[in-house]
């Protein structure tokens, strides 16, 4: 082996990175070459030397960094809220806050420490848990997709005591065919109560699933002043919407409009073809057809 | 990049290892990961950026940003198998070095700046003694300067080599290149140091480009 050949080895022989074959090689010419070997305890030294060079950061970008890696929870009546700048992201039920971490690590990518919860976030979610409604929602939704963006935004416009379809939605957002798809997103919902997810229910009848479970919405939703009997009532009859002898204008059953209705002029209809075959026409409020 | 000829990575194995269950509690969000990242990692990246970048502010601020990067990347976009397989500590400094030459290109083109702007002590960073004697502390300063007066490539590669004490495996994944071509830059560079050192000019007959 050449000088020039062992001496870029000589560093990686320090630290046992040369195969047996070049170890060896480069030991039997350390061995007799007494100026390879003076480098060699050169590069020893200065490699060592140069360990004193270590520098400190003036400060720890730990704080930096906080911002971006971590958000707070705290615990509102039985829920979980996560929340960040002033916004609820997240409101979750589950026994312990580590379950509440995964999925939010899953979801956001951060970590949740415990922080207490500005006032108005949690008159928020005890108002929507108690049925009042909550008019202009602060919550968190860059984390979503477009869809869900879109989904979730709609979902607001429901007013209070009032029940929308899953197809009712899908149709605001401009996907009429997509139902399945926003039914989906309307499941995932990561902050019921607030953003009102309870207010749509199945064209088929009945009030449907939700993420607390069925007897939850129903609890919430006759809170917020919807009649759930008479919903399943209509469900059994097939029936869908409501007419109006006087104005032959059709709703939405828990439309405001169609409330208002007196008993003697309610006509029930089971499908909105029917309705417009009737000479109605779709109330502007509730749109239960496409305009 | 493993050379059958220089055989396996046996010195960088322990490392990768750690380095894997780390980015696997990051990316599972588990509390206080980060931070631990954050203990492990941050003052030799701060040391390898300032090396590069000459500049205190810089290159805290370079590894703010790769914290950042590195904890988008590892919870948003790599999943649980990537994360364990990843060699943390490569990956962490190629991302500094990324964003350090990055930063020195644009700083290059509006601001020279000269070398001797390399000694900003005052402004925050210092280096670390451990025996406060006064000789000591000469050798340190007397090193320090040594190293001002390097090529760019050669003081990233004594920061990788010497004060991380990277394998030749991990920096060339770090710096993009081979751990043949790699053994010869570093011990040009340790040359070019000692050359520093000793006050005298460059020895003529090496090949000092890199």
């Amino acid at each position: 082996m050449q000088c020039r050949t062992v001496l870029t080895r000589i560093d990686a022989l320090r630290t046992r990175e040369l195969a047996p074959i070049e170890k060896t090689a480069v030991e039997q010419h350390l061995r007799t070459c007494r100026s390879c070997d003076v480098s060699q305890s050169d590069v020893g030294q200065l490699a060592q030397a140069v360990k004193s060079l270590t520098l400190v950061p003036p400060v720890s970008c730990r704080e930096g960094c906080k911002d971006a890696v971590a958000d707070s929870y705290d615990r509102v009546g039985d829920v979980w809220v996560a929340f960040s700048n002033g916004r609820i992201r997240m409101i979750a039920e589950a026994d312990s806050i580590d379950e509440v971490r995964q999925s939010y690590a899953k979801k956001h990518g951060r970590v949740l420490e415990h922080a207490t919860i500005p006032d108005a976030l949690r008159r928020q979610v005890l108002a929507a848990q108690r049925g009042e409604g909550v008019d202009a929602p602060k919550v968190d939704l860059d984390a979503a997709n477009d869809l869900e963006h879109d989904v979730l935004q709609t979902l607001t416009r429901i007013p209070r005591g009032e029940v929308r379809t899953y197809a009712w939605v899908a149709r605001q957002v401009g996907r009429p065919r997509a139902v399945r798809a926003v039914a989906n997103v309307i499941a995932r919902n990561p902050v019921p109560y607030v953003v009102p997810c309870h207010r749509v229910v199945p064209s088929s009848g009945g009030i449907g699933n939700y993420i607390f479970g069925s007897p939850t919405k129903r609890a919430l939703l006759e809170r917020e002043g919807v009649d759930v009997d008479q919903l399943d009532a209509l469900a059994k009859e097939h029936v869908r919407y409501i007419g109006s002898r006087t104005t032959h204008i059709f709703c939405f059953p828990t439309c405001r409009d169609a409330k208002r209705i007196q008993e003697k002029n309610r006509v029930p209809f089971r499908d909105s073809d029917d309705a417009l075959e009737n000479g109605y026409r779709p109330c502007r409020h509730c749109q239960p057809v496409a305009a | 990049m493993k050379n059958s000829w220089t055989g396996g990575e046996v010195a960088s194995e322990p490392d990768r290892r750690e380095g894997g269950e780390l980015a696997v509690a990051v990316h599972r969000c588990e509390p206080g990961a980060f931070e631990r990242l954050i203990d492990r990692f941050e003052q030799p990246l701060f040391t390898y950026a300032h090396n590069i970048l000459d500049n205190a502010f810089d290159a805290q601020e370079v590894v703010q940003d790769a914290m950042m990067r590195a904890h988008r990347a590892l919870t948003r976009q790599y999943d649980e198998a990537r994360c364990a397989a990843l060699a943390l500590k490569p990956w962490l400094f190629k991302t500094v070095r990324n964003l350090s030459l990055n930063k020195r290109r644009s700083k290059r083109s509006t601001l020279e700046q000269p070398l001797e702007s390399f000694d900003d002590g005052r402004l925050g960073p210092f280096v670390s003694l451990e025996g406060s004697d006064l000789e000591r502390k000469e050798e340190v300063e007397l090193l320090r300067r040594a190293m001002a007066l390097l090529p760019v490539d050669a003081r990233e590669l004594i920061v990788l080599r010497f004060m991380e004490e990277m394998s030749y495996a991990e920096i060339a994944k770090t710096v993009g290149s081979t751990e043949a071509a790699l053994r010869g830059k570093v011990f040009r560079s340790l040359k070019l140091l000692r050359d520093a050192l000793e006050k005298r000019p460059a020895t003529k007959g090496v090949a000092y480009a890199m």
